[in-house]
């Protein structure tokens, strides 16, 4: 279910009210651990399996790695839990994409291959808790972390509703220890809890989906070539649309956790105020890349092992975090894109880093003194990821090259499609998006809205709820479950 | 962090956002407005989902918005205790309709298609995609959707404010009609008396519509607007006039074979917009063929005086007196010229 639904706030409801009964701590983590089945269980029942599936193999397998101290064996055991869990996330996840690959290099070769199409249906969030499952298993292979001592709390760690199908994709030190002892909310958490939940909510139901999804489907979907104006804005709606969508998932997330008095990590920091590329994955999806920095970048050398080797692992990094996203080729692009930038930043602070060989190196680029050049800055970042975004959301490389072609003027006059209500829309509330992000960049919503006076809270919280209302655009799906 | 809670802006919330809905709701039923459910993919699938019920128990109608407005389903429902499960999208081309109960094998039924011809007889595009979407949200829906369906019933049902189309956000900012740019289409905007929706996906006008000249001048001038985005298109050439026929001949044999029953309905419209569906659509070449072609029953309203005399107040829908009437002579039609059995002695739920 989705968290912009009837069905969650009655679900909600309940949640709330048995987590709060006097029961013991074991009973309340069975209701959460149910819950949580219940919540998955409202998309497709019989995916159900897979979830308990990948649970159990590495409850146990995770136990042995931990314990198993012949070498042989415990690489076996690995295997074992990659080969689950992988094995399940590319047969349905790039199970077709494969397939496809496979048929047009069969018949570039000459071989007449047509096998029939397969239906294979994408378990929702199933790259979500599949990270969540995989780090555990890494973790307890590289003795990183204590086992988890019961299956109840491994089994609420993976399955635990408001992160289970977008993130934040947790650790398990970071979930595990609070399902050891008794929790709920303090007062404060409550209404912390309820406040972000409020906000997410608006991000996703009134900005994403009542303001810029029309006009970023529009556009993308458009066969047209398009004038350079309409080709601007409907990328503009989409990169407002994929930041409002996916923060405001992972701002519900964390309100309703805090809301059963859990913490889980922050996993957006005002992106679009990035000044620089390293700078923007420190703020976007954050808990996605730590994973991959940590899973994948660190073990494919990083920074240690000269600059080639550097270079390699940032780009097979942000290459294979393309795949994540989805079974397409124009999520690789969209991750080799990212990974250019992050090279050409890289090799400007490395010339810089020479110049001035005194100075410590830092991982991202300084903030200039001077505010206004510093903002300069964060405004060619944010453009720079706006191409980026064409590939993310384009079905096609021929669509993503068309867009491009009509942004930057490559075209003739192309077809006008989006109307002025539509263009007011994205001209307003994208740079809103990116000057909010720029004043907020250094600080947290819950501390700025402590330091306004009760009455201005509810001033603004009461907007919130009541543009929610207004909107009257509950239900629809967030965008990342499809990853 | 500061320790202290949120608790009194919480609770201040609370009291602003009931005071504006409830003072928001107050004056819009002050103003006389009706309730209207949100005709959009779960209300759709809903009905949708009902059309698995025995031959004698229901009949299902598809087309566009004119069975919508002239089909009156109390009517129906009193004089026939037969259950109508209406499908029908308005400004959409029923075919994928059609075809979508044509190949679901568990449809046993009897069916009804409305034929508007201009949309009927219209190449795939953008008039399938609202039909389209609330077929496949059928097909896809969860089961948390379903809740959410059943929950937000009763609030539709109690609160006026919760009309997408004309409270919502976006309904109000389309209002302002900020002028458009050159050749950009912008979707025309119907007056609110003229679309009021019930639970059953009866769509009905106000009394004050029915009245009111200015109200209808301005639906006139919609259908004249759609009217003209035809203007100086070529006719449809032959061979793709007949794959539609073709098509359509196709889903009415699957449904027959399985036992089911399908008869078509040209329902009333009248004035210049009659004239104009004459003149585009000659009725040897596309009613009168296609029952011929899909050996299928059908009841064209100028052939019944019964029904042949309705005015429509903006040339393409019955008012609601007059949907009533057309209901009961559509029944007595469809038993007595067509010999459908309608009387259902068991009591409807």
């Amino acid at each position: 279910m989705v968290f912009n639904s009837y069905t969650f706030i009655a679900f909600f409801l309940i949640i709330l009210f048995l987590h709060n009964l006097p029961l013991s701590w074991k009973t309340k983590k069975i209701n959460l651990l149910l819950a949580s089945y219940i919540f998955y269980a409202a998309w497709n029942p019989p995916f159900i399996l897979l979830l308990w599936l990948s649970t159990v193999i590495d409850f146990f397998v995770g136990r042995a790695l931990y314990t198993q101290e012949n070498h042989y064996k415990k690489k076996m055991l690995l295997i074992v839990s990659l080969i689950g869990n992988l094995g399940m996330l590319v047969f349905f996840k790039y199970g077709t994409f494969l397939l496809e690959n496979f048929v047009a290099l069969c018949n570039a070769i000459g071989f007449d291959y047509h096998p029939a199409e397969p239906n294979i249906i994408l378990p929702a969030g199933i790259s979500f808790y599949t990270f969540t499952t995989l780090c555990y298993t890494i973790d307890m292979y590289q003795k990183r972390s204590e086992p988890v001592k019961s299956l109840l709390d491994f089994s609420l760690f993976v399955t635990f509703f408001p992160h289970l199908v977008a993130g934040p994709i947790v650790r398990p030190p970071q979930l595990v220890p609070q399902f050891e002892w008794p929790r709920k909310a303090s007062l404060k958490q409550m209404t912390d809890g309820l406040l972000l939940l409020t906000l997410g909510l608006f991000m996703k139901v009134v900005l994403a989906d009542s303001m810029l999804s029309a006009t970023a489907n529009s556009v993308f979907e458009s066969k047209d070539l398009l004038p350079t104006l309409d080709a601007w804005i409907g990328v503009f709606a989409f990169s407002g649309q994929i930041f409002l969508d996916f923060a405001g998932y992972s701002t519900c997330a964390i309100g309703v956790a805090l809301c059963l008095g859990f913490v889980l990590p922050q996993n957006f920091n005002y992106p679009y105020a990035a000044i620089g590329f390293s700078d923007f994955w420190k703020r976007w999806h954050i808990t996605l890349s730590t994973w991959l920095r940590d899973y994948l970048y660190i073990p494919l050398g990083g920074n240690r092992h000269g600059k080639i080797r550097t270079y390699f692992a940032l780009m097979a990094t942000m290459l294979l975090g393309g795949l994540w996203h989805g079974a397409n080729w124009t999520f690789v692009a969209w991750g080799g894109l990212h990974g250019i930038y992050l090279w050409i930043e890289r090799y400007l602070k490395d010339r810089r880093h020479a110049a001035h060989s005194h100075k410590e190196p830092s991982d991202t680029i300084e903030v200039r003194r001077h505010p206004w050049i510093s903002f300069f800055y964060a405004l060619l970042t944010f453009m720079l990821i706006n191409i980026t975004w064409v590939f993310f959301r384009a079905d096609t490389f021929g669509k993503s090259w068309q867009l491009l072609q009509s942004m930057f003027g490559l075209v003739g006059e192309g077809k006008a499609l989006l109307t002025t209500l539509a263009i007011l829309k994205v001209s307003i509330i994208v740079p809103l998006i990116v000057l909010f992000h720029w004043f907020m960049r250094n600080t947290k919503v819950l501390n700025v809205a402590y330091k306004l006076s009760w009455f201005w809270i509810s001033l603004v919280w009461s907007t919130l709820v009541l543009m929610i209302i207004w909107a009257q655009e509950s239900g629809s799906s967030f965008i990342y479950f499809q990853f | 962090m500061e320790k202290k809670s949120l608790l009194k802006s919480a609770l201040l919330t609370l009291v602003i956002v009931i005071f504006v809905i409830g003072s928001w709701e107050i004056y819009l039923r002050n103003k006389g407005i009706p309730i209207s459910y949100d005709d959009g993919p779960p209300l759709w699938a809903n009905n949708r989902a009902m059309v698995y019920e025995p031959l004698d128990d229901a009949v299902v109608f598809i087309g566009s918005s004119r069975i919508k407005y002239d089909l009156d389903i109390p009517t129906w429902q009193n004089k026939t205790n037969i259950h109508a499960v209406q499908l029908a999208v308005e400004g959409s081309n029923p075919r994928p309709a059609l075809e979508d109960l044509a190949n679901d094998p568990n449809f046993k039924g009897r069916l009804i298609v409305d034929v508007t011809e201009g949309l009927f007889f219209s190449k795939s595009g953008p008039l399938d995609k609202t039909l389209n979407e609330n077929i496949k949200y059928f097909h896809d829906r969860t089961p948390a959707q379903k809740i959410s369906f059943f929950l937000n019933k009763p609030l539709e049902s109690q609160f006026v404010f919760l009309n997408k189309d004309y409270f919502s956000l976006n309904a109000k900012l389309d209002e302002l009609e900020i002028p458009r740019r050159a050749g950009v289409f912008m979707m025309p905007l119907f007056p609110i008396e003229f679309s009021h929706n019930t639970f059953e996906r009866q769509m009905f006008m106000t009394p004050e519509f029915v009245v009111d000249t200015v109200l209808q001048n301005k639906v006139k001038a919609n259908w004249a607007f759609f009217a003209s985005l035809g203007k100086g298109a070529p006719p449809m050439p032959t061979a793709e006039l007949d794959a539609i026929f073709k098509s359509v001949k196709v889903a009415t044999d699957k449904i027959k074979a399985r036992g089911g029953e399908v008869l078509f309905v040209r329902t009333p419209s009248s004035g210049v917009y009659l004239q104009g569906e004459k003149i585009g659509f000659p009725r040897e070449k596309y009613w009168d063929k296609l029952l011929t072609y899909t050996n299928c029953p059908g009841i064209h309203f100028l052939d019944y005086p019964a029904i042949d005399h309705f005015v429509c107040p903006e040339l393409s829908h019955l008012s609601r007196p007059d949907a009533i009437e057309f209901t009961k002579h559509f029944i007595d039609i469809l038993e007595k010229d067509k010999n459908w059995k309608l009387t259902n002695s068991n009591k409807l739920n």
